[in-house]
């Protein structure tokens, strides 16, 4: 009896304690998953750049990307980094969503990041040699996934004829080494990694072939939280803008920040670049992932570009 | 104490063997590590607090979801239990309820509640209801009907019927029942975190994995291991030193 008391005493505080601090938020909190995409916004926070811009700010990590839409929806945190692929669903499936400042866009660099690692025991000599094999990507309808079904159809290879499973980062190393799936989406540090351990090779370089350079994740926020609080998304644009050359340009404080946010070893995040910041984002930008997802039957409705994008 | 030696040997045996592969077979993963590595990163992650942080919000959110649903479960099992028009009127929705299981509710509840206590704690209420709703139906269903007669004989209003007799005779299977929930509780406020819940232990395995730390997230699975079993062995003492023997059931004498 005394502990259904205790826990119902505590329960209570926590909820209490909850619902105030939720009334009380001028502070904005900003979710990212564990790559170097949110890095502008690491920097912002680690360099005090926010501050200086009048922001109180801080970083959640988020686990999987495609549960931040969901997470902005519900102001468990105001602004958010999802990939274009999961922002564009979301917007797809009827969630107003808008983004507010770019983050991160594909390059040389990040592109040559970007393989399809092949397990031993398998030979890739063109695109034609995936069909019929098991390809582990992040994840269904994932940034890398469309990518390489992008790069597929490129090739004329019909993307049916590839069985793709879900396989997460941490784990794809021992997946490709127990041999549950024949190749990975993947990209560095694992690809170092994997081929220092001897596991495979990489099969294609797909992001490379395609060398694009629209956005990978930028900053999105709920329409009606970015409409009511129009001084704040301008003083987060602010920041973003100063931050993101301190990325490009200081590797070490780069690595560190990136480092203190996702909790990686320092050493393992210095041997990967992190991906370009580029805080401007454009509509035409949208355009050709709203291209390539329609193509792949991903999105049911028409976007209107105009719409995505704050002003 | 040599008895009390010998069960311990095999686990330590198998430990060693596990360190022994892992270090002479040189083995890389980012899933697996050699226990000693595993033992340091649990005694860092106790050292620096944020084992303790995480054990502490996860088993704040399992005890105010035990509480809440297991209140709700208390009430709705006497109710049915004393009622058998109530129970008969109310089966269908709660069988078509109950097999929802929980952690389904996951995408309904971010978007209504968003990240943090409230959602996990509404999860796991929702876990703890049933466990508790139906043993306590059963038992107060199952009270010997002269006892309910001598409750007529002495004109007790029904509320006094229900706190004098029907809780009384019902009491150790409710305790039971709510020990059987605790025990769901744990699970599914882990679970939750590691789906989405960026707290507690649940998020403390999914961040370590990501960090491709797997020594620290082994050792946060040892650790939830230790806490569930500490936890069943402290409501197991509560049972007994709060009720004595009348805790006692044919379930767990």
């Amino acid at each position: 009896m005394r502990h259904r008391l205790t826990g119902a005493v505590v329960g209570s505080v926590l909820t209490a304690f909850a619902l105030t601090s939720a009334a009380l938020a001028q502070k904005i909190q900003i979710g990212c998953t564990a790559t170097s995409d949110c890095a502008s916004a690491m920097i912002a926070v680690d360099e005090g750049i926010f501050k200086k811009h009048g922001l109180d700010a801080e970083m959640v990590l988020i686990g999987i990307n495609s549960n931040i839409p969901a997470a902005i929806l519900s102001n468990s945190i105001q602004i958010g980094g999802p990939t274009s692929t999961v922002f564009l669903q979301a917007a797809d499936g009827g969630l107003d969503l808008v983004a507010v400042s770019g983050a991160s866009i594909m390059n040389k660099t990040s592109n040559d990041a970007i393989a399809a690692f092949v397990r031993n025991g398998i030979t890739i000599n063109s695109p034609q040699d995936f069909k019929g094999r098991k390809v582990g990507a992040p994840g269904i309808g994932a940034f890398l996934h469309v990518l390489f079904v992008k790069w597929l159809v490129e090739k004329g290879v019909d993307p049916k004829s590839v069985n793709f499973v879900e396989v997460t980062f941490p784990t794809m190393a021992d997946t490709i080494k127990s041999g549950g799936v024949d190749a990975v989406l993947t990209a560095e540090p694992f690809v170092m990694r994997m081929s220092n351990a001897n596991l495979g090779t990489v099969g294609a370089r797909y992001a490379a072939e395609l060398a694009r350079t629209e956005p990978i994740i930028f900053y999105a926020a709920s329409r009606e939280w970015a409409e009511k609080n129009p001084a704040t998304v301008k003083k987060f644009r602010a920041a973003i803008a100063e931050a993101a050359p301190i990325v490009n340009n200081d590797r070490d404080k780069a690595s560190a920040a990136i480092a203190k946010f996702t909790k990686q070893p320092l050493d393992l995040v210095k041997l990967t670049a992190p991906n370009q910041s580029e805080p401007m984002l454009k509509p035409e930008q949208l355009a050709w992932w709203i291209d390539v997802m329609s193509a792949q039957k991903m999105l049911q409705t028409k976007l209107d570009l105009k719409k995505l994008i704050l002003d | 104490m040599r008895e009390r030696i010998k069960p311990l040997l095999l686990p330590i045996a198998a430990l060693l063997v596990f360190e022994a592969w892992m270090r002479l077979a040189a083995v890389q993963s980012d899933s697996l590590a050699p226990p000693s590595a595993i033992a340091l990163a649990l005694a860092d992650a106790l050292a620096d607090g944020s084992l303790l942080a995480a054990t502490r919000d996860t088993l704040a959110s399992a005890f105010a979801g035990l509480a809440i649903g297991g209140a709700i479960g208390l009430v709705l099992g006497v109710a049915l239990g004393l009622s058998h028009v109530l129970s008969r009127l109310m089966e269908v929705t709660i069988e078509a309820i109950r097999p929802i299981p929980s952690v389904a509710l996951l995408p309904i509840a971010l978007i209504a509640l968003g990240f943090g206590y409230r959602m996990e704690i509404a999860i796991v209420a929702f876990a703890c209801v049933w466990p508790v709703l139906i043993v306590t139906r059963a038992a107060v269903g199952g009270i010997e009907p002269r006892l309910i007669e001598v409750a007529r004989v002495l004109r007790l209003t029904q509320l006094d019927r229900i706190r004098k007799i029907v809780l009384p005779a019902a009491l150790p299977r409710i305790v039971l029942a709510f020990r059987l929930a605790a025990g769901i509780a744990l699970i599914v406020a882990v679970t939750v975190e590691i789906a989405i819940n960026p707290l507690g232990l649940g998020a403390g395995i999914m961040t370590a994995q990501q960090a491709l730390r797997p020594d620290l997230m082994l050792a946060y699975l040892v650790w939830i291991g230790v806490t569930g079993f500490a936890l069943n062995a402290a409501l197991t003492a509560a049972q007994q030193t709060l009720f004595g023997r009348a805790a006692l059931t044919d379930d767990n004498a």
